[in-house]
């Protein structure tokens, strides 16, 4: 199954590349990425139907008495791979040279 | 807790009460984090976002579910079909009459200077008019491709209509 890389999709890879071992939140992925909550989300769950994310609720913990479970995120190895992939093409030049397509192809079409 | 962020933790319990199975999980999630936010403005826009991913993710469940049901030939009878048609037209309009008049609540909480909660004309404009000329504009573009959901869309046209008349006809 496809999976759409708009360059938001890739913030998100690159923070999740950020320690990939570790669990992440869903507002602290906010934070990093810049991503508002109505962008954000709909990438998170679409990795997680792609089995590229798995979730988890965190287990309550005695120090944070009165605040609520929160749900967690990471990397699946599948999901690992995927990411690395794509951000790696994306910095070694597969997106620029769609960007650089596109920019050249307006040029033209406008000349 | 300021109104701003008590409006975003009821619209996140509410949208929690209303997502499909599926969603609900998430709906949660978002719900759980409103607590970990800095910032009374910074908690309602990301509930509006959370509500916006959840209507999103519940959609697209949805079509995907209508696509399986629709290549299961023979499964479903044309009547089936039909009143499947008619309920979702009801079921998409009368979800916009409530967003509309969600929205008129929101903005009464928000701004409780204006006044607007208790100003007629916001209501007619904002749950009546408004949403009556696009169930008419939806039903007109829908009647040939799609007629039992622009039936159902007009349907509840009809019923605001008439609950219109029958609101003039008992306070005026």
């Amino acid at each position: 199954m496809k999976l759409k890389l708009s360059p938001q999709t890739l913030l998100i890879l690159e923070a999740f590349l950020d320690h990939p071992a570790d669990w992440k939140y869903g507002y602290d992925l906010s934070r990093s990425t810049g991503l508002k909550s109505g962008t954000l989300y709909p990438i998170l769950m679409r990795l997680a139907d792609r089995k590229l994310l798995e979730t988890e609720w965190e287990a309550s913990e005695p120090d944070k008495l009165g605040k609520p479970p929160r749900h967690m995120y990471r990397f699946t190895p599948d999901g690992l791979r995927f990411a690395r992939t794509s951000v790696s093409a994306a910095t070694s030049g597969g997106l620029g040279q769609v960007a650089l397509g596109r920019i050249l192809s307006g040029l033209i079409g406008s000349g | 807790m300021g109104t701003p962020r008590n409006l975003a933790a009821r619209l996140l319990r509410a949208i929690v009460r209303m997502a499909p199975e599926e969603s609900r999980e998430w709906a949660l999630a978002m719900l759980r984090e409103l607590d970990f936010i800095d910032g009374e403005w910074a908690a309602l826009f990301w509930a509006i976002g959370s509500v916006a991913a959840i209507v999103r993710h519940a959609a697209c469940h949805w079509r995907r579910w209508m696509k399986h049901e629709t290549k299961e030939d023979g499964k479903m009878n044309e009547k089936g079909k039909k009143a499947l048609g008619v309920g979702i037209g009801l079921f998409s309009s009368l979800m916009l009459v409530g967003c509309a008049f969600a929205i008129l609540r929101i903005a009464g909480a928000l701004f409780p200077g204006l006044d607007i909660d208790h100003l007629e004309w916001t209501h007619i404009l904002t749950v009546i008019v408004i949403p009556e000329a696009i169930f008419v504009t939806a039903a007109v573009l829908l009647w040939r491709k799609r007629g039992p959901v622009a039936a159902g869309i007009l349907t509840t046209a009809l019923v605001v209509a008439l609950h219109v008349v029958a609101h003039l006809t008992l306070h005026w």
